[in-house]
């Protein structure tokens, strides 16, 4: 009973200190033992996202225990890693919460996530008002750091950019998707997407860039949230005729069971072009054999066919017992790079806790970083230096890397 | 005019699914007035249960001639059994005790079991969708241009089978009469020496059991589970018991196979349908309901005197 009491006072006594700190947002620093350092990392940890989520977090966590091998004196790095599915699923307002938790805690001097980019629509604004540092190993939506969409997201600090990402763009992936069709000899494309902001978004941009290279668009159809039967917009699409089905979404919101619904609407036989969204487990489970034949375009370079990338493979199998997940390397990135612009800040802070802002300085200067996706910069928008992309099939139930582009210009 | 008829076949066989989930609903809420949120989630369970005895068995792809039969059966009545005796337990457990507490109570008792449920299901097969192995041999049959699939002809009758099945039992077995009696008065029935307890939970066996076997059909059409399908399912399935007037059974099935339709319908002739079906479904539910207040073919309760 005594012990619950003093618990419970210190507890509280720790509590009131820590709000005290968060206000006055001071950095009161006892150097009794190592000061930790959070990365506050916020992705999708369960539910159908899981499958993507959980090895982009083993990304983090492998950049931080090697971070800790050789850290600054009197200073040790940890991973603070929160969920943002709810009922299976990511969800923005969840995100946000996450995020407010990261913020409120004054150990936490950057952030790496979300997933997603609608997650991220919801995020920006707090982590701009607080001016803590994001990087998204895999947000693609434009609209998050190009033209008004990205100032509605910026009102705090309109002239401070707190948001970067190692990925590129859907623009860019879009792009990529409908340069390798049109190459493939595909001319009549029928696109579906999952009307979220990332699926739209890409299948907007495959549109118009297929469009311009000499395709025709049949039609484009948005599927309605948790929707499971897909047979009568098929049998629409396979009315017009289309040589090409694109997917513009995630395989949990309809990836899957669309490719797989194909064989029963009698379209085998149509090559089926999705983004990173279906580039997972998952799909190739819920969609069975129908999967085999299908491609996908992934923001990010090929970890396996990059000699840069070697070391970090290796670290990852021997610690993690799996395979690199398609965002693993651009997460291990992300954390490098904010645990390099920490570590500046503090020996520029003559070895105290630097601020926030200070970190966020640092991140934004990042040029010609050395990293296993190769060198990465941010440009002043806060997207990558280094757009490539890879592109995938699926051919006897497994992903085999086909071909990259490089869309630097 | 080929379109219009695979977009009809379309829409029955999505509508059998609903229309087997909406039995289930009518039935409860026709015998003690509760809308039993958990049901989307036993025919969910229906499903997850199908595979343990599918695995269980042995089956991982097609299976051919006499042993299809035998797997079918053993498969489905399994579900059927295990969804009943799950449908009983919480019974049981949840809502025997509410059953004359306040309506809200009992309501929001429900909700939590569906969550229970899906929880249940998540920490059972994980999170991410789960593989259903495809049993049954799907030759598709070409009548002129239209394409019908075997497993689409196996979803309708079903659901056709099933309510005429239910229909008898309720209007032509001393049970079905003791459940008609129940609805109509509780404490008269019990005066008259029918056992309530018994038959409640009977109609949540029965219920159930049917969640199950859509839960079959469902898993074997799609060849595709995850834990939270019930609720989407489970939301038109009310919708549909509802449009066609809840406790009835025939309208529950009307209801059922009329959303399918409409779906697909909505999905073909409106441009960018697909992504309107659900203001569409939703929208009829509301013209229906402003004409005719108690469904297309009215509540079927025996009016309480």
């Amino acid at each position: 009973m005594l012990i619950g009491i003093a618990v419970g006072r210190c507890a509280a006594v720790a509590l009131v200190s820590a709000l005290l700190v968060g206000c006055t947002s001071s950095s009161t620093t006892s150097q009794s033992s190592s000061t930790i350092v959070k990365i506050g990392v916020e992705l999708p940890l369960s539910g159908g996202d899981a499958a993507n989520g959980i090895p982009t977090d083993n990304g983090v966590k492998l950049a931080v225990e090697e971070a800790n091998k050789n850290a600054p004196a009197g200073f040790s790095f940890a991973v603070d890693d929160l969920d943002d599915a709810v009922q299976g699923a990511h969800d923005p307002a969840q995100g946000a919460q996450n995020t407010k938790v990261f913020i409120s805690d004054s150990a936490v001097l950057a952030m790496i996530g979300p997933f997603n980019s609608n997650v991220a629509k919801a995020e920006i604004p707090l982590t701009n008002d607080a001016e803590l540092t994001q990087i998204s190993p895999s947000n693609t939506n434009p609209g998050l750091t190009l033209g008004d969409d990205a100032k509605k997201l910026r009102t705090s600090h309109p002239d401070v950019n707190n948001y970067f990402r190692v990925c590129t763009t859907d623009d860019k992936q879009g792009a990529a998707g409908a340069q390798f069709a049109r190459k493939l000899g595909l001319k009549k494309a029928f696109i579906v997407d999952d009307n979220e902001t990332y699926g739209k978004g890409l299948a907007d941009v495959f549109e118009a860039a297929f469009k311009k290279a000499g395709g025709t668009v049949l039609g484009h159809e948005h599927l309605t949230k948790n929707q499971q039967d897909f047979k009568a917009l098929l049998t629409k699409a396979h009315s017009q005729n289309p040589d090409l089905i694109f997917y513009g979404g995630t395989t949990v919101t309809g990836g899957g069971l669309l490719r797989k619904q194909m064989a029963d609407a009698g379209m085998a036989s149509i090559t089926y072009i999705g983004g990173d969204g279906i580039s997972d487990d998952t799909f190739l489970k819920q969609a069975g054999s129908m999967a085999n034949g299908s491609y996908y375009t992934v923001a990010a370079p090929e970890t396996s066919k990059l000699a840069s990338a070697k070391d970090f493979v290796t670290a990852y199998k021997a610690k993690f017992k799996g395979d690199v997940g398609p965002y693993s390397a651009n997460a291990y990135t992300a954390a490098m790079i904010e645990i390099a612009a920490i570590e500046k800040a503090i020996q520029a802070n003559g070895n105290k806790l630097p601020s926030r802002l200070d970190v966020l300085k640092n991140v934004a200067a990042t040029k010609d970083f050395n990293s296993p996706i190769g060198k990465v910069g941010f440009d002043a928008n806060g997207d990558t230096t280094a757009p490539i992309l890879s592109i995938y099939k699926i051919s006897g139930g497994k992903a085999q890397f086909v071909d990259q582009i490089n869309l630097k210009s | 005019m080929d379109i219009f008829f695979q977009q009809l076949v379309n829409g029955l066989s999505l509508g059998g699914i609903y229309a087997l989930i909406a039995l289930g609903y009518t039935m409860v809420y026709g015998i003690i007035e509760l809308i039993n949120f958990a049901h989307g989630d036993v025919y969910t369970l229906g499903t997850f249960f199908s595979l343990a005895i599918l695995l269980g068995l042995g089956v991982s792809g097609e299976v051919h001639g006499f042993a299809l039969v035998w797997v079918v059966l053993l498969t489905m009545l399994g579900a059927m059994l295990l969804c009943g005796v799950t449908g009983v337990l919480i019974e049981r457990l949840a809502y025997r005790r509410l059953r004359n507490a306040p309506r809200l109570a009992p309501l929001i008792t429900a909700i939590g079991m569906s969550f229970i449920l899906e929880n249940a299901m998540q920490l059972w097969r994980g999170p991410t969708p789960i593989a259903f192995p495809a049993v049954i041999p799907n030759p598709s049959l070409h009548v002129g241009g239209v394409e019908i699939a075997a497993k689409q002809i196996l979803v309708i009758v079903l659901a056709v089978v099933m309510m005429a099945g239910l229909q008898l039992f309720i209007y032509r077995t001393k049970m079905g009469k003791a459940m008609r009696a129940t609805a109509q008065d509780r404490e008269a029935a019990q005066l008259m020496g029918i056992d309530i307890n018994t038959t409640i939970a009977m109609t949540f066996l029965i219920g159930s059991a049917l969640a199950g076997a859509a839960g079959f059909v469902s898993g074997v059409y799609y060849q595709s589970t995850w834990f939270f399908n019930g609720f989407e399912a489970g939301l038109k399935a009310f919708t549909a018991a509802v449009l066609g007037g809840i406790g009835n059974v025939a309208g529950a099935m009307l209801g059922g196979f009329l959303i399918g339709l409409v779906e697909a319908f909505a999905t073909q002739f409106i441009p960018q349908g697909a992504q309107w079906t659900n203001v569409v479904v939703f929208s009829v539910l509301v013209l229906v309901l402003v004409f005719r207040p108690s469904g297309l073919l009215g509540e079927a309760l025996p009016e309480k005197v």
